[in-house]
């Protein structure tokens, strides 16, 4: 009964330290891990513990360690003596959460380093005009109106609308297909490395 | 059936706008070269040309009084905008010549109104009315560059590629920003249903209603 609530406060640390350091929670504190899951350690021991949990989980995120490289790490670890090695529990917890967060984990990691507005969202409509206030447009065709949402981390987004013939969303999707190719020529050439290597 | 002979209602609607009525009053004793003289001003302030010193020159070479003069531009103007907005397939030279005279417009000036109209100047006027409609900036550019960040301050082995898209809008303005692949395929996917919605409407034709 115990190690099962020892598992649950294991995880229940990782997954606040991810709030804290990765997600950035503001609402997740030192503080709250404590009195929440570990109210019987004392402050040293504690910060002991979270400090050692955060240290291993920045060299795993940092990595972005796979399966292999995780259980080659965690066994180096967990043959550590004294306290600053990982008991098998930890080791365990610490795969558990690494399988289910490490995409999350990485994707937040690398927004970190991306300073452009990011696309956030994209509304469209397709529209046929049929009149205008001068001229007659009927022969004009369909017309898409597109909405971007763009933003940059932390700030409000900005919204672009514009508008799209049939012969300009042809001519866009074109050019998607060139950056598709462009993108697979480059994910085949490191996979292939990656086999090279192994 | 007879339809030839009834007569569909004027490409003008249903009230003759008054500065139409006054129209053949005004054109009395105008003659003609001085008739076209105003005629190419009005249609090119229809092309968007500013016409002023045309009109200047015009209003000081003729008799006519200014204030008749301007009655006449504000006419013509309105004949020639109004016929234009009707596709060529609702309104018939013909029937547009006979709603001229049944304002009384002089033969010679009928021909030369719808020579305006129907000629080779249509497809000018036409392109030149439909952008002027309100519309919104459209893409006159795009760029893009796949970057794949190796290594960063938070991510010893990233090996993540993504997408740097910079635009240029119609109206001047420059757009740029990065898709993670993921979110450049979203993307992809809905410029590929766009237009896929794009065609199947004109398969469709709903709306064509050009009888």
């Amino acid at each position: 009964m115990a190690d099962v609530d020892a598992t649950k406060s294991l995880s229940g640390l990782l997954n606040g330290i991810a709030q804290k350091v990765y997600y950035n929670n503001p609402e997740i504190t030192e503080e709250l891990l404590k009195s929440e899951l570990y109210p019987d350690l004392s402050q040293d021991e504690f910060k002991a513990l979270h400090d050692k949990m955060r240290g291993l989980l920045k060299s795993i995120a940092s990595a972005d360690m796979d399966h292999t490289q995780l259980e080659a790490f965690l066994t180096a670890q967990t043959k550590k003596q004294g306290g600053a090695g990982v008991s098998a529990e930890q080791a365990a917890a610490l795969s558990r959460f690494w399988k289910s967060q490490r995409t999350r984990v990485k994707e937040s990691l690398l927004s970190q380093s991306h300073w452009e507005p990011s696309l956030r969202g994209l509304s469209w409509r397709v529209d046929l005009q049929t009149a205008a206030g001068r001229g007659d447009a009927a022969q004009g065709g369909p017309v898409a109106l597109v909405e971007l949402e763009l933003g940059r981390m932390g700030q409000d987004s900005e919204f672009v609308c514009l508008e799209f013939d049939e012969a300009k969303v042809n001519q866009m999707l074109k050019k998607m297909a060139d950056i598709q190719n462009s993108i697979d020529s480059i994910v085949h050439r490191t996979s292939q490395q990656k086999n090279a290597e192994a | 059936m007879s339809t030839s002979h009834t007569k569909d209602s004027s490409f003008l609607g249903g009230r003759i706008p008054p500065e139409i009525e006054s129209l053949s009053k005004n054109l009395k004793d105008v003659d003609q070269e001085t008739f076209r003289k105003i005629l190419k001003a009005v249609v090119s302030a229809l092309e968007g040309k500013d016409c002023r010193e045309v009109m200047k020159s015009i209003a000081e070479s003729s008799v006519i009084s200014q204030e008749r003069l301007s009655h006449i531009v504000a006419g013509m103007y309105r004949v020639l905008s109004d016929a234009i907005r009707i596709p060529t397939s609702s309104l018939k030279q013909e029937a547009f010549k006979e709603d001229l005279r049944d304002l009384r417009i002089p033969e010679e000036f009928i021909t030369d109104f719808s020579s305006v109209v129907f000629g080779n100047r249509r497809a000018a006027l036409e392109a030149l009315t439909l952008q002027n409609d309100p519309h919104l900036p459209t893409l006159a550019e795009l760029k893009w560059r796949v970057d794949v960040a190796i290594s960063t301050s938070s991510l010893s082995r990233a090996l993540q590629p993504s997408v740097l898209m910079q635009m240029k809008l119609s109206d001047g303005t420059f757009h740029q920003f990065e898709l993670p692949v993921s979110k450049f395929q979203e993307l992809r996917y809905n410029v590929a249903l766009i237009l896929k919605e794009m065609n199947d409407l004109e398969k469709r034709s709903i709306l064509k209603i050009q009888d």
